[in-house]
């Protein structure tokens, strides 16, 4: 950052909330993602107000500028391709309102999914998409990303419970989009707009949220499957069966087999492993649901089914898919975490060509996933100092999008394209839709100052 | 390429596996207190990972972060990939204090126990009113918080095992040195001669400690083999206290905060729980407890080098206590009791203790 730029950063923000230190410039340079680029400083900003100053600045001087939450990302979408700002918003934490009558919260960017969750639990009331990293992810990423998790069947994604947003955009204006009404159709839907939008668009400084009341009874099964296609056409009747459950995760044999050598959960070694959950506000609702859908196992030869008689059972058939990501973590120096997403029917199609993939580019690839939405989480294992392993994983990460794609499908379900899926978009857009895309892009950023290098929005 | 430094000898694949999924941050006080990711354990594991692929070195400007770590492991013990980050910050501390970058008041811990016999520096001990290296069937070690910070509480576990009657001995003890381990150091080989050479002419079969620290370092550190090998046991008080019944209750909302030292770096989470949960029947549990309990901010040195930080963590840890509505927090470590007491708000009406203490309490009431 040249110097007359940094004193006009720390005008706005405060020599406390500027930091061009190199402890602060590593950790920015980083998400979860197997991507890095220095920022020039990180900045943590507090209120639209300065964000609308940071923003005009920035146009001014043409320099980037990345929002950044808890940096969880899979794709490298906080990663500060082109130097510039990080943005740092998890401080801007605070739960403006809850208003339950409304059905609403009202957030700031920075605030964590966890402490919402804490909040709304009060009420009986909870925000659905429930990420993996909810722990630590901040509801201004999840906007961003449009994130989901294991109840993304039937409750949906991010995207279905953003109400309205404050943002500002690149020029430093603030707006408004969206109402706290439970429907509007006023105008352009500006709001899903900066959904999954990756930071490239605006900074969403305040989120209105649709909260949905809490559930008070589940029921859990586990069913474990010889044959991949049988555990597939189970995923897709459970569907005709009328019940849409709250869960339903796959753990391919890869993944299975890994979690057996890593830990005593002694899984039977089969094809396929399938979790559901049916929820409700009685047993006899969540019983009757998951009667139905331990029929479609039983019509389609699971090998076993196991039904969980209390919460502690639950908990149990529950540890071997909780466990996936840590396992598999832990095997190869590094790893790649693709979230492909497919139509239902297709999930052991897409299973199928993984293993083909896996055998054709040697390379360890272990599936698990959200099966009653169609996402599955392969990951592919290997050390990336080994130049010729990191070269196998990007020939394997390529040829899973095509498949992903020949099957119907899209490159990600709730990860984002970031740095890393970039140079695939085109896969699955066609050029009229990665034209608009551009388009968009550079009617809300002229000078591509947010985020640049993302989502292939440059051409 | 040759690795520079010991900590890239022994925990490089360690360093490469951490996959950056910054979960940490949830566990991790000094980011909790701080929501700055350069001092989250991930930030610190980047840096580590720079420094191996020869973009950083070590150097002074890298103090803040890799010295400001309680080595709470609360970030091991929930990291999906198993990085254990307190070993090698400990690790790294060392290669930086080997190049000659080290926190000022690390150094002088060092240099303190060069020429004194506790970290305080103080010239004068503590004088517990008790005979001193008598034979007895157990040495009771204070460590230097409970001799020269918490003297009352120390008082008051002495008096409670006068009326249990276990048959102990206080020592002419010296500072077990144990955390210059911890903050790039090594312990002084002069005060744990000094030590064992007194517990020895004890006779004793066992030390107690008042300090889970100075359980730990007279537990698993080389320079206190000796003490195991002549066939001492090793116990942290809590777990003496447990196999008394003590005749004494309590109305009070009473909690239990698991200090790091004890819980998840020794294991013992059910001993004082046991005692407490008999003496009071109305005890409940933090949010955060056992395995998952959050750090009160003291340790790893942290609380002489970063004191404003670790006074936020201490903080946050009380928020949970008012969150439940304790009027007690029980604790097993003075410089828990220490830290927890110095950052209590006005307005928070509990009051902090060993259990030693706070039983010896309740039995000087019902007398």
């Amino acid at each position: 950052m040249d110097k007359s730029t940094r004193q006009s950063l720390i005008d706005i923000v405060g020599e406390k909330n500027y930091t061009d230190r190199l402890i602060d410039l590593v950790s920015y340079s980083y998400d979860a993602s197997e991507h890095s680029h220095r920022p020039g400083c990180g900045i943590w900003a507090h209120s639209p107000e300065q964000i609308s100053e940071i923003m005009k600045l920035a146009s001014s001087k043409n320099i980037p500028v990345v929002p950044r939450g808890g940096a969880t990302g899979l794709t490298g979408m906080a990663v500060p391709q082109g130097g510039g700002i990080v943005l740092d918003l998890s401080r801007m934490n605070k739960i403006l309102n809850i208003s339950i009558q409304d059905r609403l919260a009202i957030v700031q960017p920075g605030v964590v999914y966890a402490d919402l969750e804490k909040a709304l639990d009060r009420f009986g009331f909870f925000f659905p998409p429930d990420p993996a990293s909810g722990k630590v992810s901040t509801l201004g990423g999840n906007v961003a990303t449009n994130a989901g998790g294991v109840k993304g069947a039937k409750y949906g994604t991010t995207r279905d419970y953003v109400l309205g947003l404050q943002v500002v955009l690149p020029d430093g204006r603030i707006m408004r989009t969206g109402s706290r009404t439970m429907k509007s159709v006023s105008g352009y839907d500006l709001t899903k707009l900066f959904v999954g939008s990756e930071g490239t668009l605006g900074i969403v400084t305040e989120i209105t949220l649709k909260v949905n009341p809490k559930t008070t009874a589940a029921s859990t099964a586990l069913a474990t499957f010889d044959d991949l296609e049988d555990a597939g056409h189970a995923v897709s009747q459970i569907m005709y069966s009328g019940i849409v459950p709250s869960v339903l995760e796959i753990l391919g044999r890869e993944a299975i087999v890994a979690i057996n050598q890593n830990t005593d959960l002694n899984l039977p070694e089969v094809d396929a492993i399938l979790l559901a959950e049916t929820d409700g506000y009685t047993t006899e609702e969540t019983e009757y649901q998951l009667a139905k859908v331990i029929d479609v196992f039983n019509r389609n030869r699971a090998k076993t089914v196991k039904q969980a008689t209390s919460e502690d059972e639950a908990a149990e058939l529950w540890k071997a898919r909780k466990s996936a990501y840590g396992v598999l973590a832990r095997i190869k120096p590094s790893f790649v975490l693709e979230d492909v997403t497919v139509p239902m029917s297709k999930i052991a199609d897409l299973l199928k060509g993984i293993k083909a993939i896996s055998k054709k580019h040697n390379i360890m690839i272990a599936t698990y996933g959200h099966a009653g939405d169609g996402n599955l989480h392969p990951q592919i294992l290997f050390d990336k100092y080994d130049p010729d392993q990191a070269r196998r994983q990007e020939a394997a990460s390529e040829e899973l999008f095509r498949l992903t794609i020949d099957l119907g499908g899209t490159l990600t379900g709730e990860h984002g394209i970031g740095l890393q899926k970039a140079p695939y978009m085109t896969l699955e857009h066609d050029p009229a839709a990665m034209s608009v895309m551009r388009s968009i892009k550079k009617m809300f950023d002229p000078k591509n100052i947010l985020n640049p290098g993302k989502m292939s929005l440059e051409n | 390429m040759e690795a520079k430094y010991d900590f890239e000898r022994k925990y490089r694949e360690q360093v490469l596996k951490c996959s950056r999924c910054g979960f940490c941050q949830a566990h991790c006080p000094v980011f909790g207190a701080t929501l700055r990711p350069a001092y989250n354990a991930r930030g610190k594991m980047l840096i580590l990972k720079e420094v191996m692929d020869g973009k950083i070195d070590l150097n002074d400007e890298l103090i803040e972060t890799l010295f400001q770590c309680t080595t709470c492991a609360n970030c091991y013990t929930n990291c999906p990939s198993g990085v254990n980050v307190p070993e090698i910050i400990k690790q790294v501390r060392k290669d930086m204090v080997n190049i000659g970058s080290c926190h000022p008041a690390f150094t002088g811990m060092n240099e303190v126990l060069k020429q004194h016999t506790n970290i305080y520096a103080e010239d004068e001990p503590e004088d517990f009113e008790r005979e001193k290296n008598k034979q007895a069937e157990y040495v009771f070690f204070i460590g230097c918080v409970g001799a020269y910070r918490e003297d009352e509480s120390t008082l008051a576990t002495l008096a409670l095992m006068d009326r249990l009657k276990i048959d102990y001995t206080l020592i002419d003890e010296v500072c077990c040195s144990g955390v210059l381990e911890d903050v790039g150091h090594r312990i002084n080989e002069d005060l744990a001669r000094k030590n064992i050479d007194l517990i020895l002419a004890t006779g004793a079969k066992a030390v107690i400690t008042g300090c889970p620290y100075c359980t730990r370092t007279f537990d698993n550190r080389a320079p206190y083999a000796a003490l195991k090998e002549k066939g001492l046991k090793i116990y942290h008080i809590s777990q003496v206290l447990k196999d008394f019944d003590i005749d004494v209750k309590t109305d009070k909302i009473v909690t239990y905060h698991d200090p790091c030292d004890l819980g998840r770096h020794c294991g013992i989470f059910e001993e004082p729980r046991e005692t407490i949960q008999k003496i009071a029947p109305n005890f409940k549990e933090l949010p955060h407890n056992r395995m998952d309990a959050n750090c009160c901010g003291a340790g790893g040195g942290v609380r002489g080098a970063y004191a404003k930080n670790s006074i936020a963590m201490a903080r946050r840890r009380l928020q949970e206590a008012e969150e439940i509505g304790a009027e007690v927090v029980l604790t097993e470590c003075n410089s828990c009791v220490h830290n927890l007491s110095n950052a209590k708000l006005r307005k928070q009406n509990f009051e902090i203790y060993n259990t030693a203490q706070f039983i010896n309490q309740l039995l000087d009431e019902v007398k």
